[in-house]
């Protein structure tokens, strides 16, 4: 009877394989490494790197996927930079998996390559190890012609969370790439310096709803009285998506100058918004709230009369702890 | 040769901790025993490929109950658990699954599966609604069991691919010995003899008959045929609240998941057929699937996933993530259709029923540590009563099965068992090769199946009841004497049809003990429509007895986490609405 | 017993000229979580022996070559 148990290929075995004539079979050997999980198997891994056939180093792309650290990170350098397209974008996705921090050193030089789509994954993989010595050349990529790459490097830099960055992120908050704007504020969430409230502030402003709406959403997270205030400005935003974060943020922030503009929104006709707004009412849980959510006590919509529910529980709760 | 051909063969193997199933709970169970005890033998038992099985083969787009804090307490979490669950839930295992599951995120982070996170790289939490936010998406999420699998070949776990286990063995002492398995390729026997086992193998799939004409749902993972159950019913486990079935909303003729957790946070929701909301639970239970049903039911059904209201970048970005990751086949379906979000509402229905813990609350009794009642036997995941696992729950109390069971394992000896045991079991697993001419198990299932959609599907009606067991006991008769099987991988299907045939009779049995109405739809009995908290606030235990079926009542332990009473209450308002 | 062979097709097809099972790739084989692709006898290629589909893709996702596709069967449509 043959063994119950999967079994680990023999290293040698699958080098001789890797050595064969047929690209299938050195193919195959490429897959029995990847399963492996034995970082002896990264050797051979680099050298089927080499291989003249792309699917073999496809597989090899991929088999990456497997293994991290700085030896297997080199491979990946080599894969990155592969002709064929296949292999290399492979190779962004297996280098998107590594979280030894030490895989960050072959992938700095890349972050200056000649192609965008190898500075942009190189940056991408580099976000998730937080390596401080990644910072002066993401600084540097802010720059970029590229707006992927530039995507990517507000990412290494907010993944850092250091005030340093914080001007640094403002300017990238005014890049003309909306993908690079939103990625901006989303970036200096973690930041309650002025400086930060400031950007993620003038960001209500932009001309794309989306940087709209991440920057409302954004000031939610304990920006204070002074982005509270901000705020009132979009909540008469023309994109519903937008008063919606807005109106969730102004609850988080329980701020009780809102009350009337939010109150305006539970006649709206998209239900969502309706939701979002009592929902907020309850958060801010002032009494002055109560007449406009009576009024509307019985909206067709199941979800909204919960949260009026919800919302006049809350306000009874606190004027009772106020008693 | 003839395909998959049938070969006479034994062989036996002993371990510390047997895990059988490594779908999601069971690779992390023998993970974290091994690293419990480095010294321990840990066998990974599993029927497919440990590689691409279980629910979560083709990744997950997000978890759907994960306790972070700053978005929620564990506290909170129990609280919302067991309002879910009409109370009846072991709170301290729920507690502790929220107390550890963050723990267990980090280290899910740390093996490369990827999250959502914002540009800070903080996890990207998305709000529900304002009781509690649990969803946490996973835009690579299809990496997620090669990541698993990674390190279980990195921790050089011995993994044992396409045997299907068929019983367990159990000591002379009362504690488990072990189990016997068969190969679904060979037929050939494996015995493992063990200190302590571990059941991971998933829901109870296959018990309803979905309605495209296939066996094969495309909802549960079809290889979860209801064995882990059944196993553990003969092993003489007690087996919790097995009439809490589990109904899900769908996606009408693909059948597989709707993801309104997915798509909820981007705006997306259930409407009827006027475009409105009509769901008034908070949570996803039986009530919710109440609600459901009377809505298809009444003048505004159908029911739809309604997303046209939403900004096309919005849109944009549901698809990425629901045609990519979980079940890539819907993209495909609604191309094939030509429904697009943007246009239309997406028409949705209401699954077969099923066992399983993972969204609903039905499974293996256990306590906090994945115990069950046998000494040395353990179930995790979908199959264990802890209510509203889903993956996370999976990841989170196989590993806290994982490390108890290594524990136990070290303090004890092999179960001495009966060698009779394993000869019987031979018997019964090949009766149907030994068979020239007879019912082909497909068809056994087929009946069964029906059988459970006709006399099984709730609302529950105590007649109909009683009729099903009588047909479904002229099945067993078929199956047990007349079904036949040419090779190796029929006869799984026929071992799959025995498990499935155990539950349908398990289903039955506990439905009829629990003579009131709760969970909504799950446990519906038009002849008892009302909750009777006086009589059955507990759970109910299904066992085998003196080789009957029998089933007793359970109180339910103290809370450690109060509910107090105008809380419990404002949920029963909200109820009272919802019928009115 | 008298047996009927039923015409049925399913959903699963294998493009022979880009499978390279003969080389020993056995990956769509080894996924399948019901275990109902095998390499043939007789071409030395993939295909799907059982029709008992799940539609889960992995056995489409892993093959190295790009040569497995599922595809949605007429009456899940
Ligand atoms: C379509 C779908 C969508 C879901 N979406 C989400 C989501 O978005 N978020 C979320 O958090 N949860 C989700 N869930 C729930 C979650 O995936 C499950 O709760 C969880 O994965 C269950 O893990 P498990 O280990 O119990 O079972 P599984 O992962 O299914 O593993 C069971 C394993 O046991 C094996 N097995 C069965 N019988 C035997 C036997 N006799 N012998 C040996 N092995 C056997 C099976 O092959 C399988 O590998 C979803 C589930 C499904 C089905
Ligand atoms: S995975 Fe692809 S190449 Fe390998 S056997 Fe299957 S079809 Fe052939
Ligand atoms: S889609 Fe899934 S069940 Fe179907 S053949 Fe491929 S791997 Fe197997």
């Amino acid at each position: 009877m043959s063994d119950p148990f999967e079994s680990y290929s023999d290293l040698d075995d699958l080098a001789e394989q890797l050595a064969s004539d047929d690209a299938g079979e050195r193919r195959v050997a490429v897959m029995e490494l990847a399963d492996l999980g034995d970082p002896q198997a990264i050797p051979l891994l680099a050298r089927a790197m080499a291989d003249k056939d792309a699917g073999v180093r496809l597989q090899v792309a991929r088999a990456l996927e497997s293994y991290d650290g700085p030896a297997a990170a080199a491979v990946l350098v080599t894969a990155l930079t592969d002709p064929d397209k296949e292999v290399a974008s492979a190779a962004s996705e297996s280098a998107a998996e590594l979280k030894d921090p030490a895989s960050a050193d072959p992938l700095f030089p890349l972050v200056e390559h000649t192609s965008p789509f190898v500075r942009a994954s190189a940056l991408r993989a580099l976000k998730e190890l937080r390596r401080k010595e990644s910072l002066k050349p993401a600084l540097q990529a802010l720059r970029d012609s590229d707006p992927q790459v530039r995507v990517q490097a507000v990412g290494v830099v907010g993944f850092l969370k250091l005030e340093e960055a914080v001007p640094a992120l403002k300017s990238a908050a005014a890049d003309p790439d909306p993908l690079v704007r939103r990625a901006a504020i989303s970036a200096l969430t973690f930041s309650h310096t002025q400086t930060a409230t400031e950007t993620i502030a003038k960001g209500l402003a932009d001309s794309d709803w989306m940087v709209r709406e991440i920057a409302a959403e954004t000031l939610g997270s304990a920006h204070g009285e002074g982005a509270a205030a901000q705020l009132l400005a979009t909540l008469s935003d023309p994109f519903w998506q937008v008063r919606l974060k807005t109106i969730r943020s102004l609850g988080k922030l329980k701020h009780k100058p809102a009350i009337k503009g939010i109150s305006e929104a539970l006649g709206h006709a998209q239900a969502n918004l309706r939701k979002e707004a009592a929902a907020a009412l309850g958060e801010i849980g002032d009494p002055s709230a109560k007449p406009a959510l009576e009024a509307v006590a019985d909206d067709p919509d199941p979800d909204v009369r919960k949260n009026i529910r919800w919302a006049l529980q809350q306000i009874a709760i606190k004027a009772a702890a106020s008693a | 040769m003839t395909l998959d051909a049938i070969v006479d063969g034994i062989s036996e193997v002993a371990c510390d901790v047997l895990v059988i199933g490594g779908g999601t709970a069971g690779p992390m169970a023998a993970l974290k025993a091994k690293q419990k005890n480095p010294k321990a033998n840990v066998i990974l038992l599993e029927k497919a490929n440990v590689k691409r099985s279980g629910a979560i083969s083709m990744g997950m787009d997000g978890l759907n109950n994960a306790v972070i804090p700053g978005y929620a307490t564990p506290e909170q979490y129990t609280k919302e658990i067991t309002i879910a669950n009409d109370g009846i839930v072991n709170q301290k295992a729920v507690l502790k699954y929220a107390q550890n599951c963050y723990k267990i995120i980090e280290e899910l982070d740390s093996y490369g599966i990827r999250f959502l996170k914002n540009e800070n790289g903080d996890f990207a939490v998305k709000k529900v609604h304002h009781i509690g936010t649990y969803v946490l998406p996973m835009p690579n999420g299809e990496t997620v069991k090669k990541a698993l699998y990674r390190q279980l070949r990195r921790a050089r776990l011995l993994i044992s691919n396409r045997y299907m286990a068929t019983r367990l063995l159990t000591g002379t002492d009362g504690r488990v010995a072990g189990a016997i398995a068969v190969n679904t390729r060979t037929s050939e026997f494996l015995v493992i003899k063990a200190k302590s086992v571990i059941l991971c193998m998933g829901a109870a799939g296959r018990l309803g008959l979905p309605t495209s004409g296939y066996m094969y749902g495309t909802y549960e993972n079809a290889a979860n045929a209801g064995d882990g159950y059944a196993m553990a019913y003969h092993a003489g486990a007690a087996l919790a609240n097995l009439e809490c079935f589990q109904i899900n909303p769908l996606i009408k003729d693909y059948n597989g998941p709707a993801c309104a957790y997915v798509a909820g946070p981007f705006g997306a929701y259930t409407a009827n057929n006027e475009g409105a909301r009509f769901i008034e639970c908070d949570y996803w239970s039986g009530q919710m699937m109440l609600e459901f049903f009377n809505e298809l039911q009444s003048g505004k059904g159908p029911v739809f996933l309604k997303l046209n209201h939403l900004h096309e970048d919005t849109i944009k970005e549901i698809e990425t993530i629901l045609h990519k990751v979980e079940r890539p086949t819907r993209g495909l379906f609604h191309e094939g259709r030509g429904t697009d979000y943007r246009r239309e509402m997406i028409e949705m229905h209401i699954s077969e029923i099923g066992f399983c813990s993972g969204h609903s609350a039905s499974g293996v009794f256990v306590d906090d540590f994945g115990r069950t009642t046998i000494p040395g036997l353990y179930a995790a995941g979908d199959m264990a009563s802890v209510p509203h696992n889903y993956m996370l729950g999976a990841f989170t109390n196989g590993a806290i099965a994982g490390e108890d069971a290594a524990e136990y394992a070290a303090n004890v000896d092999f179960a001495s068992f009966d060698a009779g045991a394993v000869a019987l079991e031979k018997e019964r697993v090949l009766a149907p090769t030994k068979r020239e001419d007879g019912i082909p198990p497909n068809q056994i299932e087929y009946k069964t199946r029906r059988l459970v959609n006709d006399y099984l599907q709730p609302p529950k009606v105590t007649r109909k009841y009683e009729l099903g067991q009588t047909r479904l006991a002229e099945v067993r008769d078929d199956l047990e004497n007349r079904m036949m099987v040419r090779n190796s991988h029929e006869l799984m299907r026929a071992l799959e049809a025995h498990s499935i045939l155990d539950c349908a009779d398990m289903a039955a049995f506990a439905s009829l003990y629990r003579t009131e109405s709760r969970w909504g739809l799950y446990h519906l009995r038009t002849d008892f429509p009302h909750k009777n908290d006086e009589d059955w606030f507990c759970h109910t235990l299904l066992s085998k007895k003196d080789g009957r079926m029998a089933c007793e009542k359970r109180a339910v332990d103290p809370y450690v986490v109060p509910i107090a009473e105008d809380e419990r209450d404002l949920y029963d308002k909200q109820r009272i609405r919802a019928s009115a | 017993m008298p047996l009927a062979p039923t015409f049925t097709t399913v959903p699963v097809v294998v493009d022979d000229a880009k499978c390279i099972a003969e080389k020993g790739c056995t990956v769509c084989v080894d996924v399948c979580p019901l275990d109902v692709l095998r390499i043939s006898d007789t071409t030395g290629k993939a295909y799907m022996a059982y029709d008992e589909c799940w539609y889960c893709m992995p056995c489409e996702a892993d093959c190295p070559t790009g040569a497995v596709k599922v595809n949605i069967p007429y009456l899940l449509k």
